[in-house]
């Protein structure tokens, strides 16, 4: 199997496949990873379709030296944040508040499903409150199950300030989670 | 509560710290009631976002999806050669119609005149348009919020 990186070099001389191969391999991550980023499953479908074609575009531009996915999780990251300040333009609000879609009660566990599905909805709420920053952290971190490592490599910070962008990121969603139950 | 604390915090309930790192962790914990306070309100946190998981799209979303990005960039290909004849028919069709227009002795002055207005009131809206929305993007102030 071709590394991710040998595929944009192949995108790079034009190769379709090589682009619909590295599409089949981060589809699902991509569209997650723009779903925790801007709150909404539609324009997260968008934005990561968008990101494929701007890989396919932008690939002349790609350093081979450097790993693919902090390369392409700034490429999400740039057009969830252009994608959200246009919204917000659109709407006079940065995310729809009143989607509470996006996020699911998991429901391995039947008996407490009622009970969950009043929690996540609180706390879909309270995520969709937080600023960027702290929504990237928090989804990095409690929803794509990422190390302190992978995250620091990811975004190109220290691990010392992984942990501390994720203790006001934590101690901010709690205190929505408090608000919003009041 | 000292810098380092809150980020051993965060590792500490995320199973990141070092054995050392933990059993220090551990005795400042142990004498520092504030800090339990905010441990237990990480764990609450991570226990709720364990309740939680993205919304999935429906399978023949999946399917369709490369199909859909190939389109995508099949149009942006047409959209770009599109854009390049129609500069180019244009600009020719402009150079023709006003070296036709200014050259000719026969044609009219008021119809010069009228020409040059018509071009040149529209090159200085479209100035005053890109100035006016140059200026308010400079000056808003909610620009760089993203919440």
């Amino acid at each position: 199997m071709e590394t991710d990186v040998a595929l944009v070099m192949s995108i790079k001389t034009g190769n379709k496949k090589a682009l619909g191969e590295l599409v089949e391999r981060h589809k699902k991550s991509a569209y997650r990873m723009a779903l925790g980023l801007v709150g909404n499953r539609d324009d997260a479908h968008d934005i990561s379709q968008e990101a494929f074609i701007r890989v396919y575009r932008s690939a002349g531009t790609y350093d081979e030296s450097q790993p693919f996915r902090p390369w392409f999780y700034t490429i999400i990251a740039n057009l969830s944040r252009t994608w959200l300040r246009k919204r917000s333009r659109r709407e006079n609000r940065m995310v729809d508040v009143d989607d509470v879609s996006y996020l699911l009660v998991d429901e391995r566990d039947p008996e407490k499903v009622t009970i969950h599905r009043e929690t996540v909805a609180r706390l879909n709420q309270a995520l969709l409150q937080l600023s960027f920053a702290d929504r990237e952290i928090i989804t990095l971190q409690h929803f794509r199950g990422m190390s302190y490592d992978e995250i620091a490599d990811l975004l190109g910070i220290p691990k010392g300030t992984v942990m501390s962008r994720l203790y006001y990121a934590r101690k901010k969603l709690a205190m929505l989670m408090r608000l919003n139950d009041a | 509560m000292r810098k380092n604390n809150r980020e051993l915090l965060a590792g500490y309930v995320d199973g990141e710290l070092t054995e050392q790192e933990r059993r220090d962790f551990e005795v400042e914990l142990a004498g520092n009631p504030e800090l339990r306070s905010e441990l237990a309100e990480f764990e609450r946190l991570k226990e709720v976002t364990g309740m939680a998981k993205y919304a999935d799209l429906p399978d023949e979303v999946w399917e369709s999806y490369w199909q859909s990005i190939y389109r995508k960039l099949e149009r942006g290909i047409g959209w770009i050669l599109f854009s390049i004849g129609a500069i180019v028919l244009l600009g020719f069709g402009l150079y023709e119609g006003l070296s036709g227009l200014y050259l000719d002795p026969a044609q009219p002055l008021w119809l010069k005149v009228g020409v040059t207005a018509f071009g040149g009131g529209l090159v200085f809206l479209l100035v005053s348009y890109a100035r006016e929305r140059l200026f308010a993007y400079k000056r808003d102030r909610y620009k760089e919020v993203t919440k």
